[in-house]
C-alpha cells in the first residue's frame, strides 16, 4: 500500500502539490532494530503480567522465609525485611502496574481525544473552555499536580490512577485538537461537508482514521511515562498500599536497606527494562507512521 | 565557540589562583590549632532534626545531644542510668510531699567568657524557659522559680511533682550565662530574641562552646577552655554532621566518621572488626492502639477482641524483625525508667486464648483497619514493616487487617482526634520519669486518643491516682509495676516494642554510652 507524501523539504503551502509516492514504512536506521527489541521485552512483560499469579514460586504476600537473605541461597532475587520472595514480588508487580498504566493510557486517550476532537471540531466556545482548562492542568508540573491530588484522595492504587489520569490527558486533547483543526479545512473534508453529511460521520469516518496514528505513538510513548508516574507515586506512599507488590513501593522499601541491594535493583531494573521497551516501540513506531510527513492539506490522502 | 575557547586560560588561571588559596587557608588553620597537643578531631553523623541550640526552645534528640556539650544542668544522669538522679552543678533537697524543692549550686563553675555561675543565672535560665513558651516550656509548668540565696534556687509547685529531678536533668534546663544573653537580646519572656546569638553563640558551662551551627547541615563545637567541670574532653574540636543512616554506614566503615549514631538493627550488621557496636534498647516505646469508642469501632471496643489481639501477637518475632538492641517493651514505661515493668510480665503470645477470645467476641471475618504513619522510622524500624508483620500475624488468628497508610503529617490529625480504629504509634519519654506515662490512662491524651474517657475503667484509674501522688523510689516503683500490669489486663493499648538505638563508633573512640534524654555524652567520649 502507498501514500502521497510531501517531500520533506517542502514544507508549508507547497502542501498543496502532489508529492512522490514512497512505501509506507519508513524506519529509522535503528529504530526498526531496537523497535524489535522493545517490542519483544514488552511482550515477555505481558506474559509475566497475565501468568504471574499461576507461576510465582512463593506467595508474594507470604512472610514464611528467612528475613534479607542474598540472592541464590534458595531463593532468585533473595528476600526482603519481612521473609517475602523478591522474585515472586517482582513478577507480581508486572500483574499490578502494567494493566494499570494501560488502562490509565487509554482512559488519558479517550478523555483527551474526544474532548480534543470536540475542541478542533467545533471550535468557538467548546474550543474554548477545553483549552483553557487543559491550560490550566499544564500550568502545574505534572509530579507535583498528581502528588497533591492523590495525597487529597488518599493512599490507594485507583486514586493513583486517577491523579494521574487528571494530570495526563491534556497532551492528547492538544494533540488532537491541533490535527483535527488541520483536517477541517481540507478538501476533502470540505467536500464531504458539501455533500451534506452530518458532523458526526465527517468526524468518525473521514477525520478520525488521520488522526489516530500520531495518537498512537503518543500513547506508546506515554505507557512508560504513566508506569513511573504510577510507581513514583507509590514509592512516595501515595500509591499502592503494603502489602501490594508494587515496583515503586518495593524500591522505597529498599532506601532503608541500602546494603540489602537487592531489594531495589530488581524492581528498579523491571521499572527500567519495561519503560525503555515502551519506548523504544513507541520511538519506531513514530519512525513508521512519521506523523509530520502524513499529507493533511493535500486532499484525499489517508493514512 | 572561539569565544568561549579565548576565555579558557583566564578561568583556568582563577581556579588555580583559588585553589592555591584554599590550600593557603588550610594548612595556616592547621599550624593553628596544631601548637600545643595533637588536635582531636570528632566526626559524628547523625540525621538531623535540629530546629536550635536554644536550651529554652530546643526539645529534638540532636538539640538534646549538642545542648548536652555546651551546657550544664542543675541536676544530671550517670552514664545511661536514667532511673537514678545525681547531683550536676547543683545539689538537691527535695520535701517529702513532693512540691519543694531546694537546689544548691555546689563548687565553682565558670562560664566560657569567664564569668562564674551564681543562683541569678540558674533563676534567669529556668524562668526564661517558662516565659519564652518554648517546645520544652511544658517542663516547668506550675513551678515557680525563686532565688533564696548566692548559692541557692528554690523550686515550688502547686501539685506533687516527684519528676521534676528527672525534668531538671534535661538539656533544655541547661543553665545560661545570664549577663551575656540579657545583652544579647536574652529575657525572661516571650520578648526573648537571643535565639539568633544562642545559634550563633554559645553561653554556657559546658565542655564546649558552639563554633558554628547550620541546622541542615552540621554543627560544630570546640573544647571550652574555661570548663572547670569533673572530666576533660578528650576532643578538641567536634563535627556533628547531618547524614542520613544508610550513608552513616559507608562513613563510619570508610572512617569518613568516627561514630553514627542512626545505623538500624539490621543496618549494624557486618561493620566490620574496626568498628564497635554499642546496641541498648531505646527509650522510645512503639504500641498498638485499640479504640474502645464503639461509635468509632464496635469490633475493637469489644474488650474479647482487644484480649484476641493481645494473644495474637507473636512479640518474639517483632523483636527478631526489628534487629540489634531491640525488646519487647514489657509495659508502657520503658525498660530504664523507674517503675519500668519486670520481663516476666509482658504480655505473650498464646494462639489458642486467642482464637477462645476471638469467638467470644462474636468477630466474624469483618475487616479492621489499621493507620500508621507510613513515613516515620523509629531507630531504623519502618512502620510500615511493622504494620505488615502484625497484618500477617493477626491473620493466622482469623483478623483481617487493612492496612491505612498515611504520611504522619495527615495522619496525626486522626491519632490526636481519637479517630483510628486501630494505630500503631510510639511514645518517646518528654522525661526519664514514669509520671510521663500516666497519659495512657483513661481520661488522658493517650487514653483519650483510644477512645477510653475517664470512668471507662476504675481499676486503672484508681491504680494511675495512686501513682501520681509520688513517694519513695521505691512506692513509686511498685504503684507504676501495678498500673502497668493493670493496663496490659485490661487496656486499650498493646505495648510491642522498644527498638534498639544502635551506636557504631571506631574502635579508637571510647567510653561510648547510651543515654536515653541525650543519646550520647560527647565530653565522655575517650580516644586510643
Amino acid at each position: 500500500m502507498t501514500r502521497t507524501v510531501l517531500p520533506a523539504t517542502q514544507p508549508g503551502p507547497a502542501a498543496d502539490l502532489p508529492g512522490r509516492r514512497r512505501p509506507r514504512m519508513r524506519l529509522g536506521r535503528w529504530s526498526a532494530p531496537l523497535g524489535i527489541v522493545g517490542a519483544v521485552v514488552v511482550l515477555l512483560w505481558l506474559v509475566v503480567a497475565v501468568v504471574a499469579p499461576f507461576v510465582v514460586p512463593h506467595d508474594p504476600l507470604a512472610q514464611d522465609l528467612p528475613r534479607l537473605q542474598a540472592p541464590g541461597s534458595g531463593t532468585i532475587f533473595g528476600t526482603d525485611a519481612l521473609g517475602r520472595d523478591v522474585f515472586s514480588r517482582v513478577l507480581s508487580g508486572a500483574t499490578v502496574t502494567i494493566p494499570l498504566a494501560l488502562l490509565l493510557v487509554v482512559m488519558s486517550v479517550l478523555i483527551g481525544a474526544v474532548l480534543g476532537a470536540a475542541s478542533g471540531f467545533f471550535g468557538r466556545w467548546v474550543d474554548e473552555l477545553v483549552m483553557r482548562v487543559t491550560d490550566l492542568v499544564m500550568a502545574f508540573p505534572t509530579v507535583i499536580l498528581a502528588m497533591v491530588i492523590a495525597a487529597a484522595l488518599g493512599a490507594s492504587l485507583l486514586n493513583a490512577v486517577l491523579a494521574a489520569l487528571i494530570v495526563s490527558w491534556p497532551s492528547y486533547a492538544r494533540l488532537t485538537r491541533g490535527l483535527v483543526l488541520g483536517l477541517r479545512t481540507s478538501n476533502y473534508v470540505v467536500s464531504v461537508k458539501l455533500l451534506g453529511f452530518s458532523s458526526w460521520r465527517l468526524l468518525l469516518r473521514d477525520i478520525a482514521p488521520n488522526v489516530v496514528g500520531p495518537i498512537l505513538v503518543l500513547a506508546s510513548l506515554d505507557i512508560g511515562t504513566a508506569i513511573l508516574l504510577l510507581s513514583g507515586l507509590s514509592f512516595l506512599g501515595l500509591g499502592a498500599k503494603p502489602p501490594t507488590a508494587e515496583w515503586g513501593s518495593m524500591v522505597s522499601d529498599a532506601v532503608q536497606n541500602f546494603d540489602s541491594w537487592w531489594l531495589g535493583l530488581f524492581p528498579g531494573l523491571a521499572i527500567l527494562t519495561i519503560v525503555i521497551a515502551f519506548n523504544f516501540v513507541g520511538d519506531a513506531l513514530r519512525d513508521a507512521l512519521d506523523p509530520k510527513s502524513v499529507t493533511v492539506r493535500g486532499g484525499g490522502a489517508t493514512l | 565557540m572561539v569565544h568561549s575557547r579565548r576565555k579558557r586560560p583566564l578561568a583556568v588561571g582563577v581556579a588555580a589562583i583559588a585553589l592555591s588559596m584554599l590550600a593557603a587557608g588550610c594548612s595556616s588553620g592547621k599550624s593553628d590549632s596544631g601548637a600545643g597537643a595533637a588536635p582531636k578531631t570528632l566526626v559524628i553523623d547523625k540525621a538531623f532534626d535540629l530546629k536550635t541550640a536554644d536550651p529554652a526552645r530546643m526539645f529534638e534528640p540532636t538539640g538534646e545531644l549538642v545542648d548536652k556539650a555546651l551546657y550544664e544542668t542543675l541536676l544530671t544522669f550517670k552514664g545511661g542510668d536514667v532511673s537514678k538522679v545525681v547531683p550536676g552543678v547543683a545539689t538537691l533537697d527535695e520535701s517529702s510531699d513532693a512540691k519543694t524543692f531546694t537546689l544548691t549550686l555546689t563548687g565553682t563553675h565558670t562560664f566560657s567568657d569567664g564569668t562564674k555561675m551564681t543562683a541569678d543565672d540558674v533563676v534567669f535560665s529556668l524562668q526564661r524557659v517558662i516565659g519564652v513558651k518554648g517546645n520544652p516550656s511544658f517542663l516547668l509548668d506550675g513551678v515557680t522559680v525563686t532565688k533564696k540565696d548566692d548559692k541557692t534556687v528554690v523550686l515550688t509547685t502547686a501539685t506533687p511533682t516527684p519528676a521534676l529531678p528527672s525534668i531538671l536533668a534535661n538539656p533544655a534546663l541547661g543553665i545560661l550565662n545570664s549577663k551575656v544573653l540579657k545583652a544579647n537580646g536574652g529575657s525572661t519572656d516571650a520578648k526573648d530574641g537571643a535565639e539568633k546569638y544562642l545559634n550563633t553563640h554559645s553561653a554556657g558551662s559546658g565542655p564546649y562552646v558552639l563554633e558554628s551551627l547550620n541546622l541542615a547541615s552540621q554543627v560544630v563545637l570546640t573544647k571550652n577552655a574555661k570548663y572547670d567541670g569533673a572530666a576533660t574532653p578528650t576532643y578538641t574540636r567536634v563535627v556533628i554532621r547531618n547524614v542520613e543512616g544508610a550513608t552513616q554506614k559507608i562513613n563510619v566503615q570508610g572512617g569518613d566518621a568516627q561514630i553514627a549514631l542512626d545505623l538500624s538493627g539490621d543496618q549494624v550488621n557486618g561493620l566490620g572488626s574496626g568498628v564497635k557496636v554499642t546496641s541498648d534498647p531505646s527509650a522510645n516505646v512503639i504500641f498498638l492502639m485499640l479504640n474502645q469508642s464503639p461509635a468509632v469501632s464496635r469490633i475493637t471496643s469489644n474488650p474479647d477482641f482487644v484480649k484476641a489481639v493481645k494473644a495474637s501477637i507473636d512479640y518474639q518475632d517483632l523483636v527478631s524483625m526489628a534487629g540489634a538492641g531491640t525488646s519487647q517493651a514489657a509495659g508502657v514505661v520503658p525498660s530504664m525508667f523507674l517503675g519500668a515493668l519486670d520481663k516476666s510480665d509482658a504480655l505473650r503470645t498464646d494462639p489458642a486464648a486467642a482464637k477462645a477470645a476471638l469467638a467470644k467476641s462474636g468477630y466474624a471475618g469483618e475487616k479492621v483497619t489499621l493507620s500508621f504513619p507510613s513515613d516515620v522510622t523509629l531507630n531504623g524500624i519502618q512502620f510500615p514493616t511493622i504494620a505488615q508483620r502484625l497484618q500477617a500475624q493477626l491473620k493466622k488468628t482469623g483478623i483481617n487487617v487493612d492496612l491505612a497508610p498515611a504520611p504522619v503529617a495527615t495522619e496525626l490529625d486522626a491519632y490526636r482526634g481519637g479517630k483510628e480504629t486501630m494505630g500503631l504509634w510510639y511514645w518517646g519519654p518528654d522525661y526519664p520519669d514514669p509520671s510521663d506515662y500516666l497519659v495512657f490512662t483513661p481520661g488522658n491524651v493517650l487514653g483519650l486518643r483510644a477512645g477510653w474517657p475517664k470512668g471507662a475503667d476504675t481499676t486503672v484509674s484508681a491504680l494511675a491516682t495512686a501513682a501520681a501522688a509520688g513517694g519513695s523510689d521505691e512506692e513509686r516503683t511498685s504503684q507504676f509495676q501495678d498500673l502497668q500490669r493493670a493496663l496490659n489486663n485490661s487496656g486499650p493499648f498493646v505495648p510491642l516494642l522498644q527498638p534498639g538505638n544502635n551506636i557504631a563508633a571506631k574502635s579508637s573512640v571510647t567510653g561510648v554510652v547510651y543515654n536515653a534524654v541525650w543519646t550520647l555524652d560527647i565530653a565522655a567520649l575517650g580516644g586510643k
